[in-house]
């Protein structure tokens, strides 16, 4: 493979990896140390890679199974199967609901999801990667992909119609607390 | 396929992605010929489009790249010849057992000093972000037994006047470093990082000195842990705080 600039590779990726990082551990520093691993996979590994167009899917790769790793270690991570064939029709959630919203609520509601459809929804949600892609790097296949995206969309949008309902209750106290003061 | 089977296939289908399904083509032309069904399916993804622009726009430590940048080693040119390729993949072999900690040699650990120490002060160069911020010792000791970080730890009797100001755990080629932080004065730290002895080669109870940039480093075993003090100054700053006295 020719070389490839590790700055520019970290330029370019760094963020998304962090968020996928992010997104699996739920916690700042395990995102940041998850990156850096990653990294250093690619500084030590990266030149057995032949085709340069599987980077992105070969760094974050490395970066979930980093993640799994370190989460066998820690014995809290069970991998339970499921049917491929489930899918599930996600509740309404309008738009317009989603962008009077800030970003660290929907962040929030994605960290409530089980640990199973995090990863694959997380990954949907980057709009990088193919389905195929997400297979790759989660080592299932690609029905299985479909199926925990199916679920865990409809997972986050429960999610999501708790936090704008919420939103809305504290508006109303607000608003009938203010009468009273 | 009914109106509601469509609508759960649509909503984990991005449009125009090529999936050996024949259920999202089937889903696909019941919207193709629903208008409500095209309504909720182009609201679906509209919906999709406003969530993955809110997680685009989730923080990222402003440190984080400096960080990666400063400590990712470039790579190899490009092999041109099979006997360069032989010699590099070689070179390349045993580069990663030692990395990885899988080759060990006769009794010895993998991880030179050298490699360890300059790791551990590129990462505390860039204040990093602790889990713990507190200056009760006892509540340190108790997070970083919880994190499953080395524990039993002897903090040298000098280090141990100053205030505590925190602690995190990191990762170090697939071990555990606790990292404790003291206030110097002056609004900087002395950084002590503890990792199990059997990690880090060629380290013995003296203390071993060594500058990486502005940072003196201390480095010694004491009972099952190696002990690694990084502070900001000449040898003597680090000399200062490992001192039993």
């Amino acid at each position: 493979m020719a070389g490839v600039d590790s700055d520019q590779l970290v330029g370019q990726y760094y963020m998304p990896l962090y968020r996928f990082g992010l997104s699996l551990s739920r916690k700042e520093s395990d995102a940041g140390d998850l990156v850096q691993q990653t990294f250093y996979a690619w500084a030590a590994k990266g030149h057995q890679l032949r085709d340069t167009s599987k980077v992105k899917t070969w760094l974050f790769t490395t970066l979930y199974r980093e993640f799994l790793a370190q989460r066998r270690r820690d014995a809290r991570f069970v991998e339970t199967g499921d049917d491929e064939s489930q899918f599930v029709e996600p509740p309404h959630v309008s738009p317009s609901a989603v962008d009077a919203i800030d970003a660290t609520t929907v962040q929030q509601a994605l960290h409530r999801l089980d640990d199973r459809y995090r990863a694959p929804v997380t990954l949907f949600y980057m709009q990088q990667h193919s389905y195929r892609e997400i297979a790759e790097i989660l080592s299932i296949p690609i029905g299985t992909v479909m199926s925990r995206i199916s679920r865990g969309k409809a997972e986050l949008r429960k999610a999501l119609q708790d936090s704008v309902e919420r939103d809305a209750r504290k508006v109303v106290q607000v608003e009938g607390g203010s009468a009273h003061g | 396929m009914d109106k509601r089977e469509a609508r759960s296939f649509l909503s984990a289908y991005r449009a125009g992605e090529s999936v050996d399904d024949s259920r999202f083509a089937e889903a696909e032309r019941h919207a193709a010929a629903d208008p409500e069904l095209a309504r909720w399916w182009t609201e679906e993804q509209e919906l999709d489009r406003a969530i993955g622009a809110k997680l685009a726009t989730v923080a990222v430590p402003a440190d984080l790249k400096a960080r990666l940048t400063s400590r990712v080693v470039p790579l190899a040119v490009p092999q041109r010849s099979w006997r360069r390729a032989a010699l590099l993949a070689a070179a390349a072999i045993v580069a990663l057992a030692v990395l990885f900690g899988s080759w060990r040699g006769p009794f010895q650990p993998a991880t030179s000093l050298a490699d360890y120490r300059e790791e551990m002060v590129s990462f505390i160069k860039v204040t990093p972000s602790l889990e713990l911020e507190t200056s009760d010792l006892t509540r340190i000791t108790n997070f970083l037994q919880k994190s499953g970080a080395p524990t039993q730890i002897e903090i040298p009797a000098s280090l141990r006047k100053l205030d505590p100001f925190g602690c995190r755990t990191l990762r170090f080629r697939g071990h555990d470093v606790a990292l404790i932080c003291f206030k110097r004065g002056g609004g900087r730290l002395a950084h002590l990082l503890v990792i199990d002895r059997a990690v880090v080669r060629g380290l013995g109870s003296q203390p071993q000195y060594a500058m990486e940039g502005e940072w003196a480093t201390a480095a010694w075993t004491k009972g099952e842990r190696d002990y690694l003090l990084a502070v900001q100054g000449d040898q003597s700053a680090a000399e200062k705080f490992i001192s039993d006295s």
